[in-house]
């Protein structure tokens, strides 16, 4: 476990840069009234690198931070919500359904989700929905409902039905979560989230988005990212398997023989 | 406590769990001179393994499980090796077709059904055979006739091919042809199936090379491992799909099983043995039918990527 926080500097600079530099990513502009709201968020993940070994079960990371009302023009007022966002890296996902041919269960028509996060976690301290309006959620891409997969919004009941299925059995899973009560405040200014990252976690560059919201308008925002990656002889049998496959296999070929040849001999009778 | 998490399946399973299973399949391994693949394939898949990384490792679970038993044969001299050497080399061409096979139905998205389609097909069909046999030789044994597996001197079809050869220990003197053909068919069931071929090689060994049954099971053992080992080889090399932590684990279990599992072969009879296995054929069988021809809990689900 390590902490490092992140630099409030950069939070401030993010902050008084503003709204163009946010833009890259989120256009906040018309949820964000610079002015009217200057509380910040600040906030950390209790662990930066997760190293997948042979005992991993999965992992809960901790998402802590505080809001910083110094700033504020009337810090007693106002209802704060925060909503935390974990975002996995992006790759292809496909969904198949079944169809029943002649009696029997074949493979049937799929569909292909070409930008579709591996990793997803929505946890806030009340029903996003309730937080936000459906036009500000989207604009940010909060919530399962938000994101569009690498496509456009489903045209045809055919189209939402896949959709539904890649999030149900995402879902299942574990690799896709919305936790409407996952963001606990202790206090008025400190919360925390509990993100549980299931056995089959992607590896790969996770980004942590913090969302402060004041009165169901966006007040500040700050973000970090955790990497995880295999470790240990984990690592190395990835690697082998993926960069020399041939001598992979013939690695496991001799394993399998000397243990034949060794099991043989501690067992013979005579 | 007992978990352990898996590199390239990438998922976490349970040791003694995946130990118990190499176990029993190495036990079943050694008992009936069968790689075990057609049990622990399905059964690896049951246990959340995806299908292509169950295929891989489990054909090299069974390389380790055929060397120990293979040895225990060595040692009774029932292996016989110019035999051997003619299965292997169709055996390897086979396995090559296989993996290319597999290769191309995964890309049409079709592999798991056109898998389970012939696992129905052939398990169901060997073991209806096997036990009607089995079953008829132990019906006239218990009417006091006596029985042999092996009818020779009576010539067929077989004779009449070309290229013959002397297999001294077999005391055959056959054409090369139906042995090549034989270790290609099964050989490309090992890479497509993910299975060693003893449930369809023993019974062809018997009933079309017309063998004698004590070099069946060793001849037979021995030409699994360096089929499987070419399988092996073959999908971690083209599919990345071999896990070896997987598969080191169900060897330990597998080397253990096996030894058992020669010695409790010897205590049945030739006849028990077969009919013992073609119940178990059987039953992997339907269970493979029932689950194409059952309604699935979910019709959507998501296609496996890069390792499964």
């Amino acid at each position: 476990m390590r902490a490092t926080f992140f630099p409030p500097a950069l939070v401030i600079f993010a902050l008084l840069a503003g709204v163009a530099h946010a833009q890259v990513e989120v256009p906040p502009a018309p949820v964000m009234k610079p002015g009217t709201s200057q509380e910040r968020v600040q906030a950390d993940i209790s662990t930066r690198e997760i190293a997948i070994q042979s005992n991993f079960t999965g992992i809960e990371i901790l998402i802590f931070g505080s809001i910083d009302f110094s700033d504020a023009r009337m810090p007693t007022q106002g209802n704060y919500d925060v909503i935390t966002v974990v975002r996995g890296p992006t790759a292809p996902i496909a969904i198949r359904r079944k169809t029943r041919v002649a009696g029997i269960w074949v493979n049937g028509p799929s569909e292909t989700y070409p930008d579709s996060p591996s990793f997803y976690a929505v946890l806030s301290s009340r029903p996003v929905r309730a937080i936000a309006s459906n036009e500000t959620v989207n604009e940010l891409g909060i919530g399962l409902s938000a994101l569009n997969y690498g496509r456009g919004t489903p045209e045809s009941s055919e189209e939402q039905s896949f959709e539904s299925a890649l999030i149900r059995l995402m879902e299942e899973k574990g690799l896709y979560t919305e936790d409407d009560s996952g963001v606990v405040f202790i206090g008025r200014s400190l919360f925390r989230a509990t993100v549980a990252l299931p056995t089959t976690v992607p590896t790969g560059r996770f980004l942590v988005d913090v969302y402060l919201f004041r009165d169901g308008e966006l007040a500040s925002k700050t973000k970090g990212s955790l990497e995880v990656s295999k470790a240990g002889i984990e690592a190395a049998i990835y690697n082998l398997a993926f960069q020399s496959p041939f001598l992979y296999g013939l690695v496991g070929i001799a394993i399998a023989v000397l243990a034949g040849l060794l099991g043989w001999f501690a067992f013979r009778r005579d | 406590m007992f978990q352990i998490y898996l590199p390239i399946a990438e998922i976490s399973v349970n040791l003694m769990v995946m130990l118990s299973l190499g176990a029993a399949v190495g036990f079943l391994s050694g008992m009936f001179g069968v790689g075990g693949g057609f049990l622990l394939t399905p059964f690896l898949m049951l246990s959340g393994i995806p299908p292509a990384i169950a295929v891989a490792t489990g054909a090299n679970q069974i390389v380790g499980t055929s060397v120990s038993g293979t040895l225990a044969q060595w040692r009774r001299g029932n292996v016989d090796l110019h035999m051997g050497a003619i299965l292997i080399a169709g055996g390897v061409a086979g396995a090559l077709i296989g993996v290319l096979l597999l290769r191309y139905l995964r890309g049409v998205g079709q592999a798991g059904l056109i898998i389970s389609l012939t696992y129905v097909l052939f398990l169901g069909t060997i073991g209806a055979l096997m036990l009607w046999e089995s079953v008829n030789a132990m019906r006239r044994q218990r009417a006091g006739k006596t029985v042999s597996a092996r009818k020779s001197g009576q010539h067929n079809w077989i004779h009449g091919l070309p290229f013959k050869m002397r297999f001294p220990r077999s005391r055959l003197y056959i054409s090369a042809i139906p042995p090549l053909v034989i270790g290609g068919l099964v050989g490309l069931l090992a890479a497509f199936l993910g299975v060693g071929g003893g449930f369809i090689m023993v019974p062809a060994m018997i009933y079309i090379l017309r063998m004698p049954t004590n070099v069946v099971v060793g001849t037979s053992i021995f030409q699994i491992i360096f089929v499987t080992a070419v399988v092996t080889l073959l999908h971690a090399t083209l599919n990345h799909t071999l896990d070896i932590l997987l598969a080191f684990l169900l060897i330990i279990g597998g080397v253990i099983g096996g030894q058992f599992g020669v010695r409790a072969g010897q205590k049945l009879r030739g006849e028990q043995l077969r009919a013992l296995l073609a119940l178990m054929v059987l039953g992997v069988a339907v269970r493979i039918l029932y689950d194409l021809v059952a309604r699935p809990a979910d019709l959507y689900s998501i296609i496996p990527t890069a390792g499964g």
